[in-house]
């Protein structure tokens, strides 16, 4: 009868397909999940080889200068902090937070403006100012369910227009605002500050970020109501857990990780632009998926995003040596995240779990 | 069967909520905007419409299937990019039919990874869309691209050149391929597989349609609508730049949901969604009239796409809230009963 109508949508097969779907289920434990983080990390160190083989072969120069490591170590933390914050939002099966971009750049905007002040109140005023961005994104999300990917557009798109609203489309400059050269230099050692003359804030932020999420993710209770809610958010409702509350908490941690980040980068351009946050949500997410979280929510481990984000920053540095300039870059991480994502999606349906 | 006047007539309103909007602003702007009642004007606004208006079509069908299709604004820039790119080599027929087949590629290369490798349409086109705007950086070098032969102005001249008054070649490419496509959509058979599909798409399969095929039909319609958009806006303006496409997205995105495409999938029309894309122009023409900026203009739509996401999210959760609750019964019952009744039945949120 049915001859050209293409193979069943999930779903739409018998019951003889389901119970065989029954059979298929793998059960993963700890040691199965630990591998799949370690296997990212391999890959990271693939990488590195394929760098060190580069250099030996005279492709690229300068590999595995000790300038360069640290070079690739600073672009991760960057992508890291923003990466470690949004995979809350990606385990809870709400795919990403796009508003990340213009939250950074609002972010910087805020602090310039507030450094006049003080450091510290500039600093709270800007991640205050963020965290409220994340406490709507997570309300309408949570709440009414709205498409997160449209809605954090949408929002990105209005944070856009109030920057360019406010501040008439004009760049802005710490040491223009009237605060104190003392203060502009704290703003300035955001970015800049090395402990040992080697390992940068940023770093140490990344690393702490990494701890306190995996600690959260896997030993609190609200890891668990997140598990739960991302991988099966009306069991979890039915079970009495406050899942409006889990996917807001997300959103301030995605909004406030950004913000961070957000601090970072501007006190690495020294100006405070719109576009200073551009990229990140994509660069993020695709560390994300790299790392082993899927896009269905409830699956992945913080490391895992770490190790995706280290894969990010090596790959980079390398097409960067090779001579491939930053657009073709953006070409190769679009191409490398729609083979993740399928590769993940299709493992996932043969293992008879859900499609990502 | 009519359960009450009221509720029908509500129900009636919703249905032909876009073009009451359009009525209510385009009578506000008329009345109030300076300069904004003109054939000069209006002619104007149709112009400014064309692309996106062309856009919204496929994106329309695409959404009626229930996925969305990121990558629009980037397929816009890439076959403008192209046009004009290419037209010192191919000449102006090849390099169109170059920008048009690469906006058909792409759609292709959504389409199947959505139908069969089953992967989320935004998430793919998320993907598309930064293989894309790295593929047109790397073309063009972050440069616009123009062409400033006598031939391609006289293109460009030709497509504004006022057939009758308020329709321009432009103008009238749009508008048959809106006809074409609301009729495709309506009257025939394919048309209306794509409601079914994107109604539900396992009974679609049980019913015996070939899912797939229609998904991928609907993204390469969609980026092939883009393409064209692209290029007939680079032809009138002889200039591709880099950030031709760059909002399109918002506002079609906006455009198609007030337009009453359900994000969901399975209800729609083109168009709705492009009377949604002239109304919201002539609100957009109305800020820079009342002499407000293009800031206020990006403000204002970004503000426009959130309300109508949040508004639609909030009916859909309404919906679900009072599902197998019946809202008439409870009101009808309020009326017969004592008031003691009535706020027993009042603090139950009837």
């Amino acid at each position: 009868m049915s001859d050209n109508r293409g193979p069943a949508p999930d779903g739409a097969t018998d019951g003889a397909a389901t119970a065989q779907a029954d059979t298929r289920s793998v059960k993963t434990g700890s040691l199965s999940s630990l591998v799949n983080t370690a296997g990212v990390y391999g890959i990271a160190l693939l990488f590195l080889v394929l760098g060190a083989v580069l250099q030996f072969t005279g492709a690229i120069g300068n590999f595995l200068s000790p300038q360069n490591l640290l070079n690739i170590v600073d672009a991760v933390a960057l992508v890291g902090i923003v990466a470690v914050g949004m995979s809350f939002v990606t385990y809870s099966g709400n795919y990403a937070d796009m508003s990340v971009p213009t939250t950074m750049g609002l972010t910087g905007y805020i602090c310039i403006e507030l450094l006049r002040y003080g450091f510290i109140p500039a600093i709270i005023g800007a991640i205050g100012v963020s965290l409220l961005i994340g406490v709507l994104n997570g309300f309408v999300v949570g709440k009414f369910k709205a498409n997160p990917i449209i809605w954090t557009l949408a929002v990105n798109y209005v944070t856009m227009g109030i920057i360019r609203l406010v501040w008439v489309n004009k760049q802005i400059y710490p040491d223009m605002k009237g605060s104190s050269p003392d203060v502009v230099a704290l703003f300035d050692a955001i970015y800049r500050l090395r402990f040992f003359k080697l390992i940068g804030l940023p770093l140490v932020i990344l690393i702490l970020l990494v701890v306190i999420g995996q600690f959260v993710l896997t030993k609190t209770s609200f890891g668990v109501k997140l598990k739960l809610t991302g991988s099966a958010p009306k069991a979890a409702k039915l079970s009495g857990i406050p899942i409006e509350t889990v996917i807001m908490t997300s959103f301030v941690l995605a909004a406030f990780t950004a913000a961070i980040a957000g601090l970072a980068v501007t006190s690495l351009s020294r100006v405070g632009a719109w576009y200073n946050g551009a990229g990140y949500d994509f660069k993020a997410v695709t560390a994300i998926v790299i790392g082993g979280m899927t896009l269905a929510g409830g699956r992945g481990t913080i490391l895992g995003v770490l190790g995706g984000s280290l894969i990010i920053g090596i790959l980079n540095n390398i097409m960067t040596l090779i001579g491939i300039g930053t657009f073709s870059q953006d070409m190769v991480r679009g191409a490398i995240f729609i083979l993740v994502v399928g590769i993940n999606a299709k493992s996932l349906r043969s293992l008879g779990r859900d499609d990502a | 069967m009519r359960r009450s006047g009221k509720i029908n007539f509500l129900a009636q309103g919703d249905k032909y909520r876009i073009y009451i909007l359009f009525v209510v602003i385009f009578g506000f702007m008329s009345i109030f905007a300076p300069k904004f009642f003109s054939v000069f004007n209006f002619t104007t606004i149709l112009n400014a419409i064309a692309m996106n208006a062309t856009v919204a079509i496929g994106f329309t069908v695409v959404m009626i299937c229930g996925q969305l299709d990121l990558s629009i604004g980037t397929v816009i820039t890439f076959a403008g990019c192209l046009t004009l790119g290419l037209q010192p080599l191919l000449g102006f027929p090849g390099s169109i039919a170059v920008a048009v087949l690469g906006g058909a590629l792409v759609g292709f290369l959504n389409g199947i990874l959505v139908a069969k490798a089953k992967i989320n349409s935004f998430i793919v086109t998320l993907g598309t869309m930064t293989i894309l705007q790295g593929a047109i950086y790397q073309y063009s070098g972050g440069n616009s691209i123009s062409v400033t032969t006598d031939e391609a102005f006289a293109i460009s001249d030709f497509l504004q050149v006022s057939l009758l008054p308020l329709l321009t070649p432009r103008i009238l490419i749009t508008l048959i391929l809106v006809v074409a496509v609301e009729f495709m959509l309506r009257r025939t058979r394919a048309g209306r597989n794509f409601y079914i599909v994107g109604g539900n798409r396992n009974t679609a399969w049980l019913a015996g349609i070939n899912t797939d095929r229609y998904l991928i039909g609907a993204f390469v319609l969609s980026s092939v609508m883009a393409a064209i958009g692209g290029v007939v806006s680079v032809l009138v303006s002889t200039a591709a730049t880099l950030k031709l496409g760059e909002i399109s997205l918002m506002y079609v995105i906006s455009a198609t949901i007030i337009g009453g495409t359900a994000m969901s999938g399975g209800k729609g029309g083109v168009l709705r969604s492009v009377i949604a894309i002239l109304s919201l122009e002539m609100l957009y023409t109305g800020i820079i009239l009342f002499g407000l900026g293009n800031e206020v203009k990006i403000f204002f739509a970004g503000l426009i796409l959130a309300y109508v996401v949040l508004y639609e999210a909030y009916a859909t959760y309404r919906h679900e809230k009072n599902l197998g609750q019946r809202p008439e019964l409870m009101k009808e019952l309020a009326t017969r009963l004592s008031t003691k009744e009535k706020k027993l039945l009042g603090s139950r949120g009837a």
